[in-house]
């Protein structure tokens, strides 16, 4: 006779997958991506992100379109960071043409990129809080600066989003004193902004518990995936391109880069970009007493701007990781081939991996965490 | 108002029905007829201008923007459409934020089908108006009318949040100045304006053209043949 | 627009550079093509391209482990898929050239590169993207879809002699813009 201890306990009931379709409408999502999961209970199973709702052939538009033309376009590949994805495929073309830039404009490439790092990051932390449930209410802080640093931009390149500000050779405008003193006014006040989000969110328990230990990223995981920026960061991987590949001004300028000392969590790439914000702004405040007098501009903005025949792959760090740009250029005014290097496109691939044994509530934490873009994705 | 005025498109198909609702107000003017009409016509027509509530339909650059005309600098609810509604059927507009691409064509036509009447359409940006900087992108939809019906276009790349609020109240205007009534009469579609297939890309009714030629070609060669000739 | 890239001056020849040396030691020969921006480009032949990939990820001294993209090129006789390579913990960099002539391609089928996938996740995607723009079959990979375009599409975009589609949703008027 079988005693209490040998009674077999797995459950007779026997249970289904189920498959849950989310997206592309879907207010959480960023824009327009669309999930399949494989549900067993409310456990993640398996995903299967389907991706191109966005697909508006910027690679087919660069073969299409004189380097001038295409200029313009290129602030639509990452709509919150467009300073970057100019400044890629100027450096690219650049290297290819081998052209000089004056040190004036890289100093404003620097304050004007790092100017759109902390918005992409304030609008980030926004959009976070509300996936994660905050609800109209606490997105107003976030949202508050970068309305601030968007006025700084549209005085400085005419647009509030799509600067078209970087272009091959240099930068488009000379800012004027007053915009200086502007942005140095904001640079001190900014801090303390910082903490005013850190005191709301960082030691808020509900959101301690919707990050703390969800969304572990294991360091090797992440490099068999090539994820880059802050995601991978936080997992303790030492890649920040303004360091490890240096380019432009950085290595004259002082900070450092944070690097975790574990595989890291939600939570933990939530920190590490509100540290990159912080350092951010310390730059910004460099660039601000270093900057030179001289010219901007190392190659004559015309319509038949033409780039020297040749190849070369070049990168810089944007908020979401290494954002590259790979030209063949025959030497006419359109590029034979420009192939884009996203950092959302590579960081969003690790998704299923990331997702897999999460309750379907953390999808949404999960998700928001790694910082996608889908334009940037999509292309 | 008698039923013989009501004939047509402006009929709701059945395969629409549940996702039509009146409100009270409306079937109320409806029972009181074309006499009552121009009298509680405007009224509606000011409370509903008033509460506009738009879909969270964002695909791209214009979506931030709209994130930013309901953040506290513009305060889109001074017009009283800070409500954005998350699922189509409690919204009252869509604002086609962002391109709209050949993949993602179907979901906006189920989206915009699922909106109940009275609904409206607000093409923002330059991509939804005409295919903007994308205008000859193999994957655009050249503008967003091509799809379904569209009330008031912004143009910009993206539109300031002042031109969102500028083309919000000019929808107001819009509506405060339609009679209901009218609205029944002028045959409005329902539908939208041409389906697109998922798998392909494809408009529907080219699919089925298509479908319909290889069909007649299979059944008799010759006389197809003759045809296209 | 559809002329090949212009034909550089000839330079000197080369002897192999730091990584193609390494492979050469281990027995894969590799042409080395002119470098590109300075950095290290080697064409290798399909078929040993998993094995040259396992060396210089595993290696201690060259570690290259962190592949950047995948990128396809529609060159003028051949098809190119391109591999950027770089590595998480030193400055190296690589770049390795697949090239499939267009001459030995079969009619109405497409370049076959082998997958790196299975053993390199990171290259999952972006040889599906590839596959999708540039059509390159890559051969032993798990789930070889369209990822960026709807499935059934028609065609890959980014051929040279790729013909858009045009209908209801795209047309123009004729002698409007473009």
């Amino acid at each position: 006779m079988a005693t209490d201890t040998e009674v077999d306990l797995t459950p007779r009931l026997k249970t289904d997958e189920m498959l849950i379709n989310m997206g592309p409408q879907h207010p959480a999502t960023h824009g327009v991506l669309r999930l399949i999961l494989t549900l067993d209970g409310e456990i993640v199973r398996h995903t299967e992100p389907i991706l191109g709702h966005l697909h508006r052939a910027q690679e087919w538009q660069g073969q299409n379109r004189t380097w001038f033309q295409y200029q313009a376009l290129i602030d639509r590949v990452d709509y919150l960071s467009g300073m970057f994805t100019s400044w890629a495929m100027a450096r690219a073309a650049e290297v290819v043409d081998g052209c000089e830039v004056p040190e004036r404009a890289e100093y404003l490439r620097v304050m004007v990129s790092e100017m759109n790092r902390i918005t992409s990051h304030l609008l980030w932390l926004g959009t976070y809080l509300i996936d994660l449930g905050a609800m109209f209410g606490f997105p107003f802080y976030p949202f508050r600066e970068r309305e601030k640093l968007l006025e700084l931009f549209e005085e400085i390149a005419g647009q509030r989003m799509m600067f078209n500000y970087i272009r091959i050779g240099g930068v488009m405008r000379n800012p004027k004193d007053a915009w200086l003193s502007k942005l140095k006014k904001f640079t001190e006040e900014f801090p303390d902004r910082v903490d005013e989000y850190e005191a709301i969110v960082t030691e808020n328990p509900i959101f301690l518990k919707r990050t703390k230990g969800v969304g572990i990223l294991r360091k090797e995981l992440g490099m068999d995936y090539g994820i880059t920026g802050p995601s991978i960061r936080a997992s303790g991987v030492n890649i920040d391109l303004r360091r490890t590949k240096p380019y432009s001004v950085y290595p004259k300028l002082k900070f450092d880069v944070p690097v975790n000392d574990r595989d890291g969590d939600t939570f933990d790439r939530y920190i590490f970009r509100i540290r990159e914000m912080r350092q951010s702004n310390e730059i910004i405040k460099q660039c601000l007493d270093m900057l030179p007098q001289g010219e901007i501009s190392g190659k004559k903005q015309i319509a038949g701007l033409r780039v020297k025949a040749g190849e070369g792959f070049a990168a810089v760090e944007s908020p979401r990781g290494t954002l590259g740009c790979y030209i063949i250029s025959n030497g006419s005014d359109r590029a034979y081939r420009i192939k884009w290097r996203n950092p959302s496109f590579c960081n969003l691939s690790i998704l299923p991996e990331l997702l897999k044994n999460h309750p379907i509530a953390d999808v949404m934490a999960i998700f928001g965490s790694i910082d996608v873009i889908l334009p940037d994705v999509d292309r | 108002m008698a039923e013989g005025n009501v004939q047509g498109p402006s009929e709701v198909p059945d395969e629409l029905k549940d996702t039509v609702t009146l409100t009270t107000l409306e079937k109320m003017i409806e029972a009181m007829g074309d006499l009552l009409s121009p009298v509680v016509s405007p009224i509606a027509n000011a409370a509903r201008s008033n509460s506009v509530w738009p879909l969270t339909f964002g695909t791209s650059c214009c979506a931030i923007e709209m994130m930013s005309v309901g953040m506290s600098k513009f305060d889109i609810s001074r017009f009283g459409s800070e409500v954005f509604r998350a699922t189509p059927r409690q919204a009252d507009m869509i604002i086609t934020a962002g391109t709209i691409t050949r993949k993602m064509a179907p979901a906006l036509i189920t989206l915009y089908e699922q909106l109940p009447e009275p609904k409206y359409v607000i093409a923002m940006g330059a991509c939804t108006v005409t295919g903007g900087m994308f205008n000859d992108s193999y994957s655009v939809v050249q503008g967003v009318d091509r799809i379904i019906p569209v009330d008031i276009y912004l143009p910009g790349c993206p539109p300031r949040p002042e031109g969102i609020l500028d083309a919000l109240l000019k929808l107001q205007q819009k509506i405060r100045t339609e009679s209901y009534a009218e609205r029944k009469k002028k045959k409005y579609r329902q539908n939208a304006v041409r389906y697109v297939d998922y798998d392909t890309g494809r408009p529907l009714e080219d699919l089925v053209d298509e479908a319909r030629y290889e069909t007649a070609l299979a059944l008799d060669p010759l006389k197809s043949l003759q045809e296209s000739k | 627009m559809s002329e090949t890239p212009a034909a550089k001056p000839p330079e000197e020849p080369k002897g192999p550079g730091l990584c193609g040396q390494f492979l050469k030691d281990h027995g894969i020969a590799t042409t080395r093509l002119p470098d590109s921006c300075g950095v290290e480009t080697i064409e290798i032949d399909g078929a040993h391209l998993e094995a040259a990939m396992k060396l210089l990820r595993g290696s201690s001294e060259i570690k290259l482990d962190y592949l950047v993209a995948v990128s396809g090129v529609d060159s003028a006789d051949t098809f190119d898929s391109v591999y950027q390579l770089w590595s998480y913990s030193n400055n190296n960099e690589l770049i390795i050239k697949v090239r499939v002539k267009k001459t030995d391609v079969v009619e109405g089928q497409l370049p076959l590169v082998p997958s790196l996938s299975r053993f390199w996740s990171a290259a999952n995607w972006h040889e599906r993207e590839t596959y999708d723009l540039v059509g390159i079959r890559y051969y032993g990979h798990p789930y070889l879809r369209r990822i960026l375009n709807v499935w059934d599409w028609d065609g890959h975009p980014l051929r040279r002699d790729y013909k858009q589609l045009v209908d209801a949703l795209n047309d123009k008027a004729p002698g409007s813009f473009r």
